[in-house]
């Protein structure tokens, strides 16, 4: 094994190397909301506070809201002018839950449709990996087939060793970095066994669990079943948080803006759980509330399965932190009634 | 003064008979959540359930906004905050009096688990236990224990509060609980306030940039009820629907403006802002601006008009004829 391995005090080093290269990114605290922001070459505070960010990471792929073109209209019609490149991002600290989110919705993006905002900076980008080890009581990745410190969804992984990182060459792309990269030494036997036992002690950290074993069937099974899901949605209030901030909900809306002969076209977060959702097309299908709900459940756990054989669901534990009503998704699958419901 | 336990059985009784005697078709009120310390709403038809009822420092939600969206006969758990916004609802007509059975809880403030972080350093799950009794806050971290006045850990909403105990209510849980009226609730206000309006200009410039458009804020908000929100309409189109700093602000005016004369300041659209915008300084200057203006406070008295869909002649100074 060739890994590397770097002492804390030079992060920051390291970061302003890669930064020659990349647009890097860290985990940021603004008003103790904490999110992926532009490094500003100095600060490296997060590794004392860092959990895991409030907005997820996927929002340097598909953010909140991004210009796709401008145009203007002349005698020989439109005339399409497209946003610039905004350059390779370096994600530093992204978590293995948060990692695998990106892996998953990759299916959709290069799917029947290949988007090529999306696709264009995931393809450039390079995900660096922190192995979480204070995972939070919402927090059931262990379950979800995720381990907190360990990822092979990033190009490299760190690991905490006590004063120094331990870093993993996880794909080629990271290989290709480290190659370039000057003022790391080699690890140790030691450091890879103290790695290995962070690991561990990591995975352990993570109480809450959930079985997802059969869940695809149950859910089908349960899907007529109105008065399991009017009683799971009755105390949502059908606002956005839980899939707008969940790293795996990728749905968007676009919308014109548009001032005489010229505009420019935006696409923005939308969400399943607003009964506005589809209105553009057509009528939201799902007018009442526990239809929504049921969509972004099944969604989840049984339509992604079915088109991209991959629970849409990382155990980032978002969904049940930051609802205003403890809705809790864990609780809501385990309590799918094992066989249909026969209806009368 | 009753403790929280003899109101939590007192409340589990009168919420089982309710719905035994068929007086109510539902019952609203809280349950323990799935995280520390938190409780849940808890809305149901069954009887059985009313034993998992719970009153502590920590039942956050305004239920009265689930009273919009169901039908029938309601029995519901009532702060003060949340009886004002019931009493709202009836002078709105959204709600029938004789339609809710109003079971209200003398509240004592209710604890903010984002300053007990800031106070510790530690996240929630990582605190042992937060107990309560009187003006004191117990803390226990690490097997250590640490007191704290309550005045620096109830939400600032509840530090302001004018009406802990409700006046509108079918059964009192417990004895009156007087109001706190503490002056650190308007401090975070105040400074704004101070500011030059360039600078607050540029407070809200960065506070809204985080804006997601999740809603929430809109969606806890009881007196927030319209079935088709303004944001959302797209002929005319009155705000940009993607998050845009400047149309998340304006998104905010015209939602302060929709609610005034109907906001009871219950602070739930800070509470539930999942990026921490600091909502409820917007929320209650249109409250103090209401009260300066036109003497109302909202909530406060099932039979009074409702402030600004109600006019009296001799208002219309010229302007109808």
């Amino acid at each position: 094994m060739a890994n590397k391995k770097i002492n804390k005090k030079d992060i920051a080093k390291l970061l302003n190397q890669w930064g020659q290269q990349f647009a890097v990114f860290v985990p940021s605290r603004e008003s103790g909301v904490a999110a992926m922001a532009k490094w500003d070459g100095k600060d490296t505070s997060f590794l004392d506070w860092y959990r895991n960010t409030v907005v997820p990471p996927k929002s340097n792929f598909l953010p909140p809201m991004e210009e796709m073109f401008r145009f203007q209209k002349d005698k020989e019609g439109y005339q399409i002018e497209l946003p610039p490149d905004g350059g390779k991002q370096l994600i530093f600290g992204i978590r293995p839950c948060d990692a695998r989110a990106m892996a998953i919705i990759d299916a959709n993006f290069k799917d029947l449709y290949q988007d090529p905002y999306y696709l264009s900076r995931r393809n450039s980008a390079v995900l660096v990996g922190l192995g979480c080890d204070n995972p939070s009581e919402s927090c059931f990745c262990t379950s979800m087939g995720v381990s907190p410190a360990e990822s092979n969804d990033v190009d490299l992984m760190l690991t905490d060793i006590g004063d120094e990182f331990l870093i993993e060459e996880v794909s080629d792309k990271g290989k290709e970095l480290i190659a370039k990269t000057t003022g790391l030494k080699g690890a140790t036997k030691d450091d890879e066994a103290k790695a290995k036992e962070a690991k561990k002690t990591s995975y352990d950290k993570v109480t809450r669990k959930l079985d997802t074993e059969g869940i695809a069937d149950k859910l089908q099974a349960s899907f007529d079943d109105e008065d399991f899901w009017e009683k799971v949605a009755a105390k949502c209030v059908s606002c956005g948080i839980c899939t707008l901030l969940c790293p795996t909900c990728y749905c968007f809306d676009i919308n014109d803006e548009l001032v005489r002969q010229q505009g420019t076209r935006f696409r923005s977060w939308d969400s399943c759980g607003f009964p506005t959702y589809t209105k553009m097309p057509m009528e939201n299908p799902r007018a009442e509330k526990w239809r929504r709900v049921r969509q972004k459940v099944c969604h989840k756990f049984e339509f992604y399965p079915m088109s991209f054989d991959v629970i849409a669901c990382t155990g980032c534990g978002r969904c049940i932190r930051l609802c205003p009503v403890n809705w809790d998704i864990t609780q809501v699958l385990e309590s799918v009634p094992a066989k249909a419901k026969v209806r009368k | 003064m009753l403790k929280d336990r003899e109101m939590e059985q007192r409340l589990r009784n009168e919420a089982r008979t309710l719905l035994e005697q068929g007086k109510v078709d539902w019952f609203i009120g809280f349950e323990p959540g799935s995280l520390k310390f938190a409780t849940t709403p808890l809305i149901t038809k069954d009887k059985n359930d009313t034993e998992r009822l719970v009153i502590n420092s920590f039942i956050v939600n305004n239920l009265a906004d689930f009273l919009t969206q169901i039908k029938g006969r309601v029995g519901i758990v009532a702060k003060g905050c949340d009886s004002r916004s019931i009493v709202s609802l009836i002078q709105d007509n959204k709600v029938a009096r004789e339609d809710v059975v109003i079971l209200g809880v003398p509240c004592t403030g209710l604890i903010d688990l984002s300053k007990v972080e800031k106070l510790t350093g530690k996240y929630r799950d990582e605190l042992d236990d937060i107990t309560r009794e009187g003006n004191k806050v117990t803390i226990k971290v690490n097997g250590n224990k640490k007191d704290f006045p309550t005045t620096q850990l109830l939400f600032d909403h509840c530090l302001a509060c004018e009406l802990p105990t409700p006046k509108e209510y079918d059964v009192l849980l417990g004895e009156p609980s007087p109001p706190i009226a503490n002056p650190v609730a308007q401090e975070k206000i105040e400074k704004l306030k101070q500011l030059a309006p360039e600078e607050r200009w540029g407070v809200w410039e960065k506070e809204l940039s985080r804006c997601i458009r999740c809603y929430a804020c809109r969606n806890v908000c009881p007196a927030c009820f319209c079935q088709r929100c303004f944001v959302e309409e797209t002929e005319p189109q009155w705000v940009f629907p993607a998050p845009r700093w400047q149309d998340n602000l304006m998104f905010q005016i015209i939602r302060n403006i929709h609610v005034a004369g109907r906001c009871t300041d219950c602070g739930e659209c800070e509470r539930a802002c999942p990026v921490n915008i600091p909502l409820r300084s917007l929320a209650r200057e249109m409250y103090d601006i209401v009260g300066e203006l036109f003497q109302f406070k909202a909530g406060m008295d099932k039979d009074a008009p409702p402030l600004l869909t109600h006019y009296e002649e001799e208002e219309a100074e010229g302007i109808f004829r």
